[in-house]
């Protein structure tokens, strides 16, 4: 195992570099610049641009600006925001937090809801409920998450006011009290049910399809055989089983915390990586855009790291040598 | 809100009484006809407390200083918390404000003296002293922002910019209330373009200039001068102000301000129920919004106009300037034609809730130098002038598919440049192109695509070949001086045309003459009638802000740039 996970992350260095060249290149590829914006007469001027590309290295040969790039990343400079005026790290790490909040506190509800439902709609096949469960996940399937993020906030903030519209934290709550929790989870929980029961239908689909075929296999008909509970036989024996293709998920749900919530976190003025990486797409603040992607590649890389390593764990057949 | 409107009726009730008993009786004394005086002023005595929510759409970047700032996110914050020695009026000329100044007979000395007794936030004394330190940040070396030109016209700032004096030579303080500055040539806006916000050079003492935008004391503790102090900063959130106690005109009425972040497709449900107060909406909501009994609107022609520009050519970066190469669109009769060809107020109407001007100058609507309507040439939609006018110029359909030709017999095509970017681009893009097909035109859109903001401007800038007209947009200054957009060497000149004429009327217009404000206003008429008639784009509309507040909050007033006008004596009814 142990030889496995660094041979894996041996492969992984050529592919971050091949990544990177991606990341920037794209980048660079996109028209315009942080300066584009400024193109107002009434707050710059065509010389404060022409040398603010100067200073920034816009005009230099392309290959030189990557090699500089990856200098300052391997010495921990991320570069600094234009639009902000900040180090990229100090901008990341302020909403960082928030980000990673709001995609734990999605993941767990959307483990909740899936767990339930797809166990209940396994042991009760083609019954209503059932069919009530398949109709909610072609809808979670459907259903754009900013359509669905606006649906709920009309209701549940403006019409029923049981939580704010938008933002991350109330006003006038001081840092590390009790009301700072309150108001940080009013304000996360609805973003979050928004964005995790959107994906529920994924979860909930898998789990009920393999429990039905599990519960068609031969050691299911022989501990009903012996007179096992039907409950022992659903949580015990079937759910053990049922739980291995939900591994592959969990990699990819380590690999999109950081980002996988983009448009919920602009829809509900949320200051995550998400709403920053949008931002920053629109402002072509480069170095912010850069980063993020890396990051949330890296992310990845990682994320199906550790759903192969749990593999192993959870099902003892797969060896990993 | 029964409760405030009882308190209203009552108050109302109150006052009607107090003027009916001094009317009745004719001999009061001196004492009750007083206090019958103070109360016969038909509104309420503003009150004290409260706090207004005032929302933007946009994430705030929290770059919390005047040198630096760059967007109107930032901008709306620092119009709360400071305020700048001079003002801008809503006639767009700059008045004194906490300085007042007197300029030498040649223009060319300003002697600026300050109110003394103002107070930043942490309680230091306002000096001309925050002044220089402010002119001094902005012309440094290591200064990064965008405010250079507002610094230039000082004498001694291109050294002291380059590194080689260690102080503004232009700049003087005689007392910590009186600063002198010179600057280089006689020009009638020096006042408008000189920076005149102070910033607070003890607080911020001893901080390198290019360490000040990241700064703690910028981006989190900010001070100011202004009738809100930051109490809280949530980055890219909300911003809670506190009322500064200290104001120099006085205590504000509200105990604070909260400017907060939502996103733009709830203004409207926030606006209803109170959560927000004070906004400006999104056009696309005017509607829905216009509706809300709880709100008042204001509706202001803003700083901006849209225009459709023609390319004439090139802009020569080497000899810096423009070149006028291409001779697609040189025909005037041809681009007149084209501008009576388009219905301008059904666009407004059809594609913006009816929420803009037409204009037919590049002028603010509400500037003291617009040339009068009579002087001008208006470009009504007038499809059967616009054929006429196409028909004299040459352009006819002579192989009969229904469109036109150019004089030389070719196919003529028209191609448009628009940027994509809100749900109304696409429509009106193509309402455009219809109205020119309708006079005989082939006209069809750049790439087949609308173009990206960045993209758009990347093919603008550069001239690209394909760029022939395009649908562009730019903010106005208060200053009517056009130059910067409009010389001969101006690189934002996008249509790359001049005429000799035209750079002439620009110069002269901040010429020696033109401090004889007739005279100058005279220039900037004529000018205009040129690109009135020259019409080297179509102008199209001035768009029209909207502001919507809650009828709680009173002494609210909008003008075309801003509706925090005095908010110190915003308050809100409770």
């Amino acid at each position: 195992m142990l030889t496995y996970t660094l041979r894996r992350i041996a492969v992984m260095i050529p592919i971050m570099i091949l990544l990177s060249m991606v990341v920037f290149s794209l980048a660079k590829m996109m028209p315009g610049d942080a300066l584009s914006g400024r193109i107002d007469p009434t707050n710059s001027s065509p010389e404060y641009i022409s040398a603010m590309k100067e200073k920034l290295g816009y005009n230099d040969p392309v290959h030189i600006q990557y090699l500089r790039w990856m200098n300052d990343i391997l010495h921990g400079d991320f570069g600094n925001s234009f639009i902000h005026k900040m180090p990229v790290s100090q901008l990341i790490g302020l909403r960082v937090y928030n980000t990673l909040f709001l995609t734990l506190l999605a993941l767990f509800f959307t483990y909740i809801f899936a767990f339930i439902m797809g166990m209940y709609a396994g042991k009760h096949p083609y019954t209503l409920g059932d069919n009530m469960i398949a109709t909610y996940n072609y809808l979670g399937f459907a259903l754009p998450s900013f359509f669905a993020g606006l649906m709920a906030i009309y209701l549940f903030a403006l019409k029923l006011q049981w939580v704010p519209a938008s933002g991350s934290i109330g006003t006038g709550v001081d840092v590390n009290t009790i009301a700072f929790y309150v108001s940080k989870l009013k304000h996360t929980i609805l973003p979050a049910l928004v964005l995790g029961m959107l994906s529920t239908a994924g979860y909930t689909q898998f789990l009920r399809n393999d429990i039905i075929e599990s519960s068609r296999k031969d050691y299911v008909r022989t501990a009903r055989a012996k007179g096992t509970s039907e409950s022992i036989i659903y949580n015990k024996h079937i759910l053990r089983n049922s739980i291995i293709p939900i591994v592959t998920f969990l990699g990819f749900d380590i690999g999109g915390l950081l980002g996988g919530a983009v448009i919920t976190e602009t829809i509900f003025t949320y200051p995550g990586i998400g709403s920053l990486f949008i931002d920053s797409l629109t402002n072509r603040d480069y170095s912010v855009v850069m980063t993020i992607t890396m990051m949330l590649s890296i992310m990845t890389l990682i994320g199906n790291l550790i759903a192969d390593l749990l593999y192993g764990v959870v099902d003892p057949r797969i060896r990993l040598d | 809100m029964k409760k405030a409107l009882l308190l209203l009726l009552s108050l109302v009730l109150v006052l009607s009484m107090a003027v009916g008993c001094s009317n009745s009786e004719p001999t009061t004394t001196t004492e009750s006809s007083q206090t019958s005086e103070s109360k016969e002023e038909p509104k309420v005595e503003p009150q004290y407390g409260g706090t207004v929510t005032f929302a933007y759409t946009q994430p705030f970047k929290g770059v919390l200083m005047r040198a630096y700032y760059a967007g109107e996110d930032d901008d709306l914050i620092l119009n709360f918390m400071h305020e700048g020695f001079l003002t801008t009026g809503d006639d767009l000329k700059t008045y004194p404000y906490i300085a007042e100044y007197e300029q030498s007979a040649d223009h060319k000395v300003f002697t600026f003296k300050i109110k003394q007794g103002v107070k930043w936030h942490n309680g230091d004394e306002l000096t001309v002293e925050d002044w220089k330190y402010a002119l001094e940040v902005i012309a440094h070396p290591d200064y990064d922002g965008s405010r250079y030109s507002n610094v230039e016209m000082i004498v001694g700032v291109d050294e002291y910019h380059a590194g080689t004096a260690d102080s503004i030579s232009g700049i003087k303080v005689i007392d910590p209330y009186t600063i002198e500055i010179t600057v280089k040539e006689a020009q009638v806006n020096t006042l408008d373009n000189l920076w005149s916000y102070p910033e607070p050079s003890k607080y911020l003492e001893g901080i390198a200039v290019k360490d000040l935008a990241s700064h703690p004391k910028v981006r989190q503790n900010p001070i100011g001068i202004g009738p809100f102090k930051v109490k809280k900063i949530q980055p890219g959130e909300f911003v809670e102000f506190e009322r500064f106690d200290d104001y120099w005109q006085g205590k504000p009425y509200l105990d604070g301000v909260i400017y907060k972040i939502i996103d733009a497709d709830l203004s409207n449900g926030l606006l209803e129920n109170g959560e927000v107060d004070i906004i400006q909406i999104p056009s696309s909501q005017y509607q829905e919004i216009k509706k809300l009994t709880n709100i008042n609107l204001f509706e202001e022609a803003a700083l901006a106009y849209s225009y459709l520009g023609f390319d004439f050519g090139r802009y020569d970066a080497e000899k810096e300037e423009v070149v006028m190469d291409n001779p697609k669109f040189q025909n005037k009769q041809l681009r007149q034609a084209m501008a009576y060809a388009l219905d301008r107020q059904g666009l407004i109407d059809a594609f913006s809730n009816g929420l803009g001007t037409i204009i037919d100058t590049p002028m603010p609507v509400v500037s003291w130098a617009k040339a009068p309507d009579s002087e001008l040439t208006h470009y009504d939609y007038n499809p059967e002038k616009a054929k006429q006018l196409l028909d004299e110029a040459g352009y006819k359909d002579v192989d009969g598919d229904g469109l036109r030709e150019d004089p030389q017999g070719k196919k003529f095509t028209v191609s448009l440049l628009a940027m994509s970017g809100s749900e109304i681009a696409e429509p009106r893009a193509q309402a455009i192109l219809q109205m020119w097909k309708e006079v005989g035109l082939n006209a069809e859109l750049n790439g087949g695509t609308l173009k990206e903001f960045n993209l758009f401007y990347d093919l603008v800038q550069n001239d690209d070949p394909t760029v022939e007209v395009f649908m562009g947009a730019w903010g106005l200054a208060s200053d009517p001086d056009p130059s910067g957009l409009w010389r001969k060497a101006d690189s934002w000149n996008f249509p790359r045309w001049y005429t000799e004429e035209s750079d002439r009327l620009i110069k002269e217009g901040v010429g020696e003459k033109a401090f004889d404000e007739n005279y100058r206003k005279q220039v900037y008429v004529d000018w205009q009638k040129i690109v009135n008639d020259e019409l080297p784009m179509i102008y199209l509309w001035s768009p029209i802000d909207v502001y919507a507040a809650n009828k709680r909050v009173n002494n609210v007033d909008a003008n075309s740039f801003t509706i925090q006008k005095d908010v110190h004596l915003w308050w809100v009814t409770q």
